[in-house]
């Protein structure tokens, strides 16, 4: 199940160069490339002709030409030129997809593209503000986008999965945990308050004494999810709005299905502390991505078991309310998709 | 009638309005809830699949199980939406010198 209409992120900046790559986004496959003026274009990856990847040729001027015949498409997606002929059949062109790159990535419009409005593109500011230091990464997993989602919406996993990093039982036994929803938002705020730091949180922070930590989970749909994360001294006033003396940080993370089976996970980690400090922000970012590491190797794990029998009986625990919440709101905007397409479909 | 017995549960200032929150009377587990002024108890385990109802949400005068979707009418139990195929057992509530009490069998 994809939900069309929605800005995802393709790729980051740096994927996206002069040389044409392929990846294969909500099972249509596609080739981005930049023009010379550095204008990023993203089409369907798949010659009209003998359906060859485009991604396997290469730009030409303003023109990616395929490596097989050398047919040339502009960046609209119609086949400018034809090797050994002055005629274009007219119907030599391929999708193309709108795209808008902000905050480090490239954004592609899956869906309608009258519908494309780079306003609703899903604020990720931290990785372009100076009052943070950030940095993303990209991770291929073999798991349904919605193994993702889940993950991050509950974090009593932190005590067993992530327990030498950003995790410890604190997490689960003393966590007070609130849910709220909106139409299109699902918001979980946990607090552990006057508990250790976990170990991330002492390297990075300092912490000598009990922490109050929070995590505010911010999910939008398809699959964005924002993490205010970070701990003060127990006492000192974090709960009431006062966040001094502590450590607060972003975990962010833009979700993007290539397949059923198959995800394009981006993420990155911003924080407040030292934020001009590039060492700061390895440190951060080496700690977590042991953390995703070891998600990743979850999510592939259930999906293999998922994969043998999809329909195998699951139990829903009290913990899964902020996922459960998620999943619903996914259900209804594709049941929505879904009776607009057939609508539409009706009217032609 | 099986005889009851009244148990301080909750200071009244912390049953707030659009909000359950959880109080136990030994092994049994209860929601608080205040709509329109009045605090009302009643059984905190959804009888479909084990969740805590004070983890759901509370609209005007229902909540919602967090996990199915469960729904059910505060002010009487009653069931109002699948999985969730019975009625809640309510208890009596009364406020005595802002301390909320619950009757439950004794």
């Amino acid at each position: 199940m994809f939900l069309r209409n929605f800005w995802y992120v393709a790729a980051t900046d740096q994927e996206v160069q002069a040389k044409p790559f392929g990846r294969t986004i909500m099972n249509e496959p596609i080739v981005f490339f930049r023009m010379p003026d550095g204008t990023p274009v993203a089409l369907e990856d798949r010659c009209p002709h003998r359906r060859l990847p485009l991604s396997m040729g290469k730009l030409v001027g303003d023109a990616l030409q395929c490596g097989y015949h050398g047919l040339r498409f502009d960046k609209t997606g119609q086949c400018v030129r034809v090797p050994g002929q002055d005629l274009i059949p007219p119907s030599a062109r391929v999708k193309s997809y709108p795209v808008v790159e902000r905050y480090k990535w490239l954004w592609i419009w899956m869906g309608d593209p009258a519908l494309a409005d780079p306003d609703k593109i899903t604020d990720f500011h931290w990785f372009d503000d100076p009052n943070w230091g950030a940095k993303s990464a990209y991770l291929h997993v073999e798991a349904n986008w919605q193994l993702v989602v889940d993950n991050l919406l509950d974090l009593t996993h932190l005590a067993f999965v992530h327990e030498t990093t950003i995790g410890n039982m604190a997490l689960v036994e003393h966590a007070a945990v609130k849910v709220q929803r909106g139409p299109n938002n699902v918001l979980v705020t946990r607090w552990t308050i006057d508990q250790p730091a976990p170990p991330t949180f002492v390297k990075v922070g300092g912490f000598t004494t009990n922490v109050d930590r929070w995590q505010i989970i911010d999910y939008a749909p398809p699959a964005f999810l924002r993490l205010d994360v970070g701990a003060t001294p127990t006492g000192t006033g974090a709960p009431e709005g006062k966040r001094v003396g502590g450590i607060s940080m972003r975990n962010l993370n833009a979700i993007t299905p290539e397949t059923e089976t198959t995800t394009h996970y981006f993420w990155g980690q911003a924080h407040d502390f030292e934020p001009g400090n590039r060492q700061m922000t390895e440190r951060v970012f080496e700690q977590i991505q042991a953390a995703f590491y070891e998600d990743v190797a979850i999510f592939q794990a259930q999906q293999r078991m998922i994969s043998l029998d999809p329909d195998s009986p699951t139990v829903d625990i009290n913990a899964d309310s902020g996922g459960i919440q998620a999943r619903r709101i996914v259900d209804r905007l594709y049941a929505e998709e879904q009776a607009a397409l057939a609508q539409r479909a009706a009217a032609e | 009638m099986a005889e009851t017995s009244w148990h301080r549960v909750a200071a009244s200032v912390d049953v707030r309005e659009g909000e359950a929150i959880a109080v136990n009377v030994g092994d049994l587990q209860i929601a608080l809830c205040r709509v329109g002024g009045t605090i009302h108890a009643f059984e905190n385990i959804c009888p479909h699949a084990y969740a805590l109802l004070s983890d759901g949400f509370v609209e005007d005068n229902e909540i919602e199980c967090p996990l199915h979707a469960a729904r059910f009418e505060i002010t009487t139990g009653r069931c109002l939406a699948p999985p969730a195929d019975r009625d809640l057992v309510t208890y009596a509530v009364k406020v005595e010198e802002d301390e909320v009490f619950v009757a439950v069998p004794s």
